[in-house]
């Protein structure tokens, strides 16, 4: 970790402030249905991303198992909200709560290593995807649920596309900001200590078990919170929005804005699901582009594009500072 | 169940578990010689359907041998291609597995929509290459397709087998594979062996689009399940074990045709996953390393 580029904390605050005022300010200036609800989905993404993050980057898990979290989470929230007529608070809370007891009987599987845990979590996301297309009396199958309502905060119903844009928008806040206090804590040390050598750290007295299932549960807890939100995004839910396909879309969100960079993560999010859309105009070469655009990131630089940002700002800060120091010599000599 | 049909539903799981061991053994021989999971894997299934079915409509009068043989050369060389192009300049930058790893998912997205591009979106389906009047076995009626596709399998993983234990630059891939940087300084050019594992694994994906194509149908996005399934059956035989990878292929196709009856058609596809968790749980080797362990 120290070989990396660090800059000022506080450039980083500011960056990540600018990038907070731009998206409090995109359905004010743009305020378009359409913008708002993909930028929305693009936001829940990121909170899914920003789970991911906790595992892979900072665990080295590698789960391709995230979609069923989601799933687990979005169909908890929908039927709660549509069935019991639940207040979308109580839903919500539920939504990570259930996700979160899926994970603890997938705890086991924590043990194994690499691209073992990898096929033991996707082999989970087909499962569940399968559950949802096949319990009807539970899901409504293929059919999915129709007519989620828009989520409410106590006595304020948030209608609309632009109130639900500013509830994913201040989860996601609350999520990076949690995220950042965890990973200095006991327990977000304890996970980089494994991820940078796990035979070093189990013999200084990490307990990799604890630790890695905690992570694992921690993850599925904040994937289920981000499917709750998708659920009342959409107000339709469909099996199909969960297959394996989608965790591996999460896993490319986490590795294009870098693996080990929260940031990164929201960024990689955003480009990830706003990308297609962008393409539209490519019409039917837009996939093919897309594709070819993920190997190119990938064979860019090793840490996505967190890592190429902060590598050509650094160049730049270190040219000024340079070109400072260079002139203040002048000026005493 | 009478026997008769037990029979049936064996020889149906044998026929798909092949065609799953082909695809596994492709991962399995990419995984050995590079340490990456190869997600473009099911695409290289898909162009060998497709180029079969072109070459059937080329020359209708061509029997499965031939079309399979298409299929191949034409899975093998987009392989090649493929890892000359793109994968062999990302590991010269040395970028980490893990990103070569995404850039395959990146090839797969690609290749498929550009499979799209060339050959439509509709399924296409595969032309009649049978008689359809089936094989009686005492009660139990076996159709030939189904024969075929298991002998032809079989074949093929017989030959990989022969080629592997037996030829140069097969016995260069076995060293390669297990002590890279020993096998350099005994002379073997690992880049070109990289190359030549690339070939084969293509053309093992080919084979299995051709027969995968005449048991349903051709289209642009009929390789990504079954190789995301062929890679669980890899894992389940033994992840880079290429015993494991027939073995596991073939297991998990029967297992899925019997779940299919027994349990449900809509949960078939569960009770492999729910034995390829479990099964990692017990024998994080899979089921070789157990009988390894017996030994």
């Amino acid at each position: 970790m120290s070989a990396r580029p660090q800059f000022h904390a506080g450039y980083l605050w500011a960056g990540r402030i600018i990038m907070l005022a731009c998206l409090i300010a995109v359905p004010i200036l743009y305020p378009q249905k359409y913008v708002v609800h993909v930028l929305g989905l693009a936001m829940i993404f990121a909170i899914a991303a920003l789970a991911l993050q906790v595992l892979l980057g900072f665990a080295g898990l590698l789960s391709i198992g995230q979609a069923a979290f989601l799933g687990i989470g979005a169909y908890t929230s929908a039927i709660l909200t549509t069935r019991y007529k639940l207040p979308f608070e109580l839903a919500f809370l539920a939504a990570g709560l259930s996700a979160g007891i899926a994970s603890l009987t997938l705890v086991p599987i924590t043990r194994l290593r690499g691209v073992y845990l990898a096929v033991a979590t996707l082999g989970f996301t087909i499962i569940i995807h399968l559950v949802l297309l096949n319990e009807e009396w539970l899901t409504g199958g293929s059919f999915g649920i129709l007519n989620i309502p828009w989520p409410s905060l106590g006595p304020w119903s948030l209608k609309g596309e632009t109130a639900i844009y500013y509830l994913c928008l201040g989860v996601l806040v609350v999520t990076f900001v949690a995220l950042h206090r965890l990973m200095p804590s006991r327990f977000g040390r304890a996970l980089q200590a494994i991820m940078l050598e796990e035979d070093a750290a189990r013999a200084c007295g990490v307990d990799l078990t604890y630790y890695k299932s905690q992570a694992f549960v921690v993850a599925a807890i904040i994937t289920g919170f981000a499917g709750s939100l998708f659920a009342h995004h959409s107000q339709y839910l469909n099996p199909n929005d969960f297959t394996f396909w989608k965790s591996i879309e999460i896993v490319l969100m986490v590795a294009v804005g870098g693996i080990g960079s929260f940031a990164g993560a929201v960024t990689g999010a955003f480009v990830v699901t706003l990308l297609p859309e962008f393409l539209r105009a490519a019409d039917e070469y837009r996939m093919v582009i897309f594709g070819s655009m993920l190997i190119v990131f990938m064979g860019l630089g090793h840490r996505g594009l967190a890592g190429l940002f902060s590598t050509f700002a650094l160049r730049v800060l270190q040219r000024r500072s340079l070109a400072e120091h260079a002139s203040a010599h002048g000026l005493t000599r | 169940m009478s026997g008769s049909q037990l029979l049936e539903l064996l020889v149906g799981g044998l026929a798909i578990g092949c065609i799953y061991s082909l695809i596994a053994l492709g991962f399995t021989m990419i995984i050995r010689a590079t340490g990456v999971l190869h997600f473009a894997q099911g695409e290289l299934v898909m162009l060998g359907a497709m180029f079969g079915v072109t070459a059937h409509r080329l020359l209708p009068s061509l029997p499965l041998a031939p079309l399979l043989l298409t299929g191949m050369v034409f899975g093998g060389l987009a392989a090649v291609a493929i890892e000359l192009g793109v994968y062999r300049t990302l590991r010269v930058r040395r970028i980490p597995l893990m990103n070569i790893t995404i850039a395959t998912i990146g090839m797969s997205i690609l290749l498929q929509n550009t499979g799209q591009l060339v050959w439509g979106s509709e399924p296409i389906a595969y032309p009649k290459l049978f008689a359809s009047t089936a094989y009686s076995l005492g009660p139990a009626r076996i159709a030939p397709q189904l024969v075929w596709i298991i002998g032809m399998g079989v074949v093929v993983m017989l030959l990989l087998q022969l080629f592997l234990a037996f030829t140069r630059t097969g016995r260069a891939m076995q060293a390669a594979a297990q002590r890279p940087d020993t096998a350099q300084l005994m002379g073997i050019n690992l880049t070109r062996i990289t190359a030549y594992t690339y070939a084969i694994a293509g053309a093992l994906g080919g084979g299995a689009g051709v027969l995968l194509g005449s048991l349903f149908y051709a289209s642009f996005n009929m390789g990504f399940l079954p190789a995301i399934k062929a890679f669980v059956a890899a894992t389940l035989g033994g992840l880079g074990s290429i015993g494991g990878a027939m073995f596991g292929g073939i297991i998990f196709g029967v297992i899925e045709t019997f779940a299919a009856v027994w349990i449900s058609t809509s949960y078939k596809d569960a009770v492999g996953m729910v034995m390829l968790i479990l099964i990692l749980l017990v024998w994080p080797e899979g089921l070789v390393g157990l009988i390894r362990k017996r030994r």
